[in-house]
């Protein structure tokens, strides 16, 4: 381990709710608005922090558990995720599992404390939560068992550290359907158009945001800042699989990275500009497509 | 590698077939998948490329990504329908059962012995799973549309086996496989047509007046 | 050699007299032309095959062509019936033309399609190239196709589409096998024109890929097997039997499923000397047959069509065809033999079920008790040939099913045998149950008896006289014939008279 090591952590720690920011600028660019300022997350944040905290008194403390453990669970998790070429702080084989189990762990506290207010509305969202990442689970877990095979390595940090552009000209069409598969997992898990749309305020067709409607003051910030890790993280597990070049220089690449991080916001807010959020219905569909692709990637490497 | 590229992109627009009920839709992925196995040829036999296999890929694209499309749309427009109705399989099940027919289609066309060369050995994997899900759509499927892309699927899965692996037959064969898809769709465009007259509707499912 | 030049005239003739008649200007004269030139060829094709069977195989065009004993023997039956069933279609819609039933473009349609099959069908015996083979049987199949609904109705364009969705599937799966084939003849060093060709395939049997050759088959049997009409792939069968016009019937069962069922025979020698001769392809042939006589059983007891009745036995009698061959020895003449008579006996029935239909109006079987009161010549006609096709005694097809019975005795091979015997059974009753009230049950419509022409009574006895005579005595050619025939499925010792005719009860 060395000092290198500290920087996808506390990359992921200061940049991650920039990137919402882009997101949200590249939206207002494509609907011809000027948009918000792009550290207006961080103002939220710091405004949040600054509130009381109102507890419904039909909650428990389940409830005001979920949004801490929410946040632990995360930042554990960054703990693990590489950033392009740079390794993670923690890394072991097998981490994605733990990785993933995390993010799991997240979602667990988050339904358990959208249940405890006893809201029908959150109830509703918790339960589309469920459902839609009881699909989205199994395509992340096929995705990252290819990479396993693909790379033959076993930690995220040392995948994405032997993964290089050899793969893409000897397997591309694996890497191009992990890829797919990893970019409708991370709009799915982020709420993100097509799946959900996050500026809604109709929580009947809402699916992540009607679940944390009566957390407020700095439990607010602590969701906010944990979903904004969470699409950091995902994203760069999308990234280290796209764009696994190494230029030699460690400071390059990671200026690759960050580079890749928030062409990736861009991308996201592209796609969310072009496209309208799909019926509720159709959402499974896409979900399963992930997975199916995420399958036939697994397959191409098994033969 | 081009080769690599073209078949995972006819596996993906199979289950995109499996999972979609817009016939429409439907039609545009089959045209497409014509489109793109007409390049195989070419693609496959690039180093002795030959007059033969550029008419062959010429002809096919003609075929399978302008003509049939166009009669599968005005077949359609007679009709008067759009998408396929209660399925007999559902359409994530239907993408379920062809992962799994992949999965055999690879394990299948591993244990076949026959000589691709070694940059194209998706092609008898890719090739099974086209006649799997061809024939799949056309069990699976009420609608008359739907079952006739079944078998053009089918045909193309035939056909990537035929230009991957047996090239060196003769010409007339592989005509004769343009030849019956080009029949048989023109033959079952008018039994649409006809049935649809008769009927007033082209589900197939309604023609079981003849049973037991 | 002329003969060589008569191969390409037997294909001709049916091509050239379909075109002619798709211009010709009076419905009469079209069904005239039609059975004129069904005529020559049958008088061509009989010689061609006389000559193979006691010259030895002929071969045509770069050796694309080519005719033995198998495909000689299967050409004569088909030849035969298709002038049996030209005769009785002439009949047939001179009727349907009196009552105004039938237009010109119909029956050009009709004699156009009917020629053009039977062009398909014989470049099907005659061509060395397995892919011609192929060809001929995909255009057998479309054209076909369009003679089930000659007459437009809901129920016959049904038909018509379960037929060729259902068919198409297996002539593309029959077109696979096909492709497969020629990859397990990779390595082989045959020039590409080769690679196709019966003869050498056949010649260089033993070094084919087994593996590829057994994938080959399964998509062959499956394939054919289902333009065969083999269950489980026969659905399209009883449908298209039962709306088709009766003379379309008549060749479909009598000739189509033959044709399909030769090709599958044709590959039988080359994938048996390819696996190593462990008899694994006539073990799925086996299998094939008995399952097609026991689902035909079964259907048989349900049916009140009568169409659908003769359909079904038709599956019935293919899967003992397959049966026959999947038994080799002496199973393989006798399937052969069985072809012959099944053919003659199943044309017989439909030519009857047909005028009957004209006759009453239906084919319900209920509504047509009584047949024998009503229209003498076809009552007994339908009547004889049922009684044939399930194989009461001094009929021909008592003589085959009897063969194929010993020879799964001489194979040991019990299982198929109590099989058989309780399918043939269940068959023999059902239809019995069927064909007795038939003839001479209380008539319940009130239908003016009708007389029937010397040409049709000739239709009814001269068949129904080949079945007896061969059901008692085997001529000597013909014995020869199926022997060469059964020598090039199967190299066995040749089947004596003793055996054959000999065993009556």
């Amino acid at each position: 381990m060395n000092a290198f090591s500290f920087i996808p952590l506390l990359l992921a720690l200061v940049l991650s709710p920039l990137m919402l920011g882009v997101i949200n600028r590249t939206k207002a660019f494509f609907a011809g608005r000027h948009g918000q300022p792009l550290l207006q997350t961080y103002f939220d944040l710091f405004k949040l922090l600054q509130k009381g905290v109102i507890y419904s008194r039909t909650t428990t403390w389940i409830f005001r558990a979920g949004p801490m453990i929410g946040l632990a669970a995360i930042l554990t998790a960054a703990l693990l995720m590489p950033l392009g070429k740079c390794p993670a702080l923690l890394a072991f084989p097998a981490d994605f599992l733990l990785f993933a189990g995390l993010l799991g762990l997240m979602r667990f506290f988050t339904v358990v404390a959208a249940l405890d207010t006893g809201s029908s509305f959150e109830g509703m969202g918790a339960s589309r939560e469920v459902f839609f990442s009881a699909l989205t689970e199994p395509a992340l877990f096929i995705a990252l068992a290819t990479l396993v095979r693909e790379t033959g390595r076993l930690s995220l940090s040392t995948m994405f550290g032997q993964a290089s552009n050899a793969h893409w000209l000897h397997s591309g069409p694996v890497l191009g359907l992990v890829v797919l598969a990893l970019v409708i997992v991370l709009l799915a898990e982020n709420s993100r158009i097509p799946v959900d749309d996050p500026n809604t305020h109709l929580e009947l067709t809402m699916i992540h945001e009607v679940m944390v409607l009566d957390h407020s003051g700095p439990d607010f910030a602590f969701i906010l800042y944990t979903s904004a890790l969470k699409l950091w993280l995902l994203g760069a597990l999308a990234l280290g699989v796209a764009l696994p070049f190494s230029s030699g220089n460690p400071w390059l690449n990671l200026a690759m990275a960050l580079g890749g991080m928030f062409g990736l916001a861009v991308a996201i807010g592209v796609i969310e500009s072009v496209m309208a959020r799909l019926r509720l219905r159709v959402v499974p569909q896409l979900l399963i497509g992930a997975g199916a692709v995420a399958t036939v990637a697994l397959i191409l490497t098994l033969k | 590698m081009m080769t690599d590229l073209i078949l995972v992109l006819v596996v993906l627009t199979n289950l995109k077939l499996l999972g979609s009920s817009r016939l429409g839709s439907s039609i545009r992925v089959v045209a497409a998948q014509g489109v793109m196995l007409g390049l195989l040829p070419i693609l496959v036999h690039v180093h002795e490329l030959s007059l033969h296999f550029a008419a062959l890929a010429a002809g096919t694209v003609a075929l399978k990504g302008v003509v049939f499309p166009w009669l599968l749309f005005r077949a359609l427009r007679e009709a008067e329908v759009t998408r396929e109705v209660e399925p007999y399989v559902g359409y994530i099940t239907s993408i379920l059962i062809g992962l799994a027919a992949l999965a055999t289609s690879f394990w299948l066309g591993g244990r076949l012995p026959v000589s691709t060369g070694e940059p194209a050995s998706l092609l008898v994997p890719s090739a099974l799973f086209s006649i799997f899900v061809g024939l799949f759509l056309i069990v699976a499927r009420k609608r008359a549309v739907n079952q006739v892309l079944g078998f053009l699927v089918m045909e193309n899965g035939i056909y990537t086996f035929g230009v991957g692996v047996v090239a060196e037959l003769p010409f007339l064969v592989e005509l004769g496989v343009l030849l019956d898809a080009f029949v048989a769709v023109f033959v079952m465009g008018i039994a649409i047509y006809h049935i649809n007259r008769e009927f007033d509707h082209i589900e197939v499912n309604r023609l079981d007046q003849l049973k037991g | 050699m002329k003969h060589e030049a008569l191969l390409w005239v037997l294909v001709l003739v049916p091509a050239v007299t379909g075109a002619l008649s798709l211009l010709l200007r009076s419905a009469r004269t079209i069904l005239g032309v039609m059975c004129a030139g069904v005529g020559i060829s049958l008088a061509l094709g009989w010689y061609v095959a006389g000559k193979v069977l006691m010259s030895g195989p002929v071969s045509a065009g770069g050796e694309w062509l080519y005719l033995d004993a198998l495909s000689a023997y299967n050409l004569g039956v088909m030849l035969l019936n298709y002038g049996l069933s030209s005769a009785y279609a002439s009949v047939y819609f001179g009727v349907e033309l009196r009552e105004g039933r039938l237009t010109l473009h119909q029956a050009r349609l009709f004699a156009g399609l009917w020629c053009g099959a039977m062009a398909a069908m014989t470049l099907v015996f005659i061509s060395n190239n397995l892919g011609i083979m192929w060809v001929g049987i995909e255009a057998t199949t479309l054209l076909t196709g369009f003679l089930i609904c000659v007459h437009v109705t809901g129920e016959s364009l049904e038909a018509m589409w379960k037929y060729i969705l259902i068919c198409s599937v297996g002539v593309a799966f029959a077109f696979m096998g096909t492709l497969l084939v020629g990859a397990s003849a990779h390595g082989l060093g045959l020039s590409a024109p080769e690679v196709l060709l019966w003869t050498k395939l056949q010649a260089h049997a033993g070094s084919l890929n087994p593996i590829c050759l057994k994938a080959a088959f399964i998509f062959l049997l499956v394939g054919y097997g289902t333009k065969a009409g083999l269950a489980p792939m026969h659905h399209w069968l009883p449908d298209a039997h039962s709306q088709a016009p009766a003379p379309v019937s008549a060749i479909f069962s009598g000739i189509t499923l033959n044709t399909a069922l030769y090709c599958v025979m044709r590959y039988v020698p080359i994938v048996e000397a390819g696996t190593g001769n462990t008899g694994w392809g006539l073990r799925l042939l086996t299998g094939f047959g008995l399952i097609s006589i026991l689902v035909a059983a079964v259907f048989v007891l349900l049916q009140h069509d009568l169409k659908r009745l003769l359909a079904y036995s038709s599956v019935e009698h293919i899967g003992i065809i397959a049966l026959g061959v999947g038994l080799g020895g002496l199973g393989t003449f006798a399937a052969l033999f069985h072809t012959l008579n099944h053919s003659l006996c199943k044309t017989l029935a439909f030519f009857g079920a047909g005028r009957l239909g004209q006759i009453f109006g239906t084919h319900d079987m209920r509504k047509l008790a009584g047949a024998i009161r009503v229209a003498p010549v076809w009552g007994m006609g339908l009547f004889g040939s049922l009684l044939a096709l399930i194989g009461v005694a001094p009929f021909a097809v008592f003589m085959s099913e009897l063969q194929i019975l010993k020879a799964a005795l001489d194979g040991r091979a019990i299982l198929a045998l109590v099989l058989f015997l309780f399918g043939a059974g269940v068959v023999f009753m059902g239809i019995l149950g069927h064909a007795i009230p038939l003839a001479w049950g209380k008539t319940t419509s009130t239908v003016q008896p009708a007389r029937a022409g010397i040409l049709e009574t000739l239709l009814v006895v001269v068949p129904l006289m080949f079945l007896l005579v061969l059901g008692i005595w085997m001529p000597e050619p013909l014995q020869t014939a199926l022997n060469a025939a059964a020598d090039v499925i199967h190299h066995v010792n040749p089947v004596l008279a003793g055996s054959s005719g000999g065993v009556m009860p």
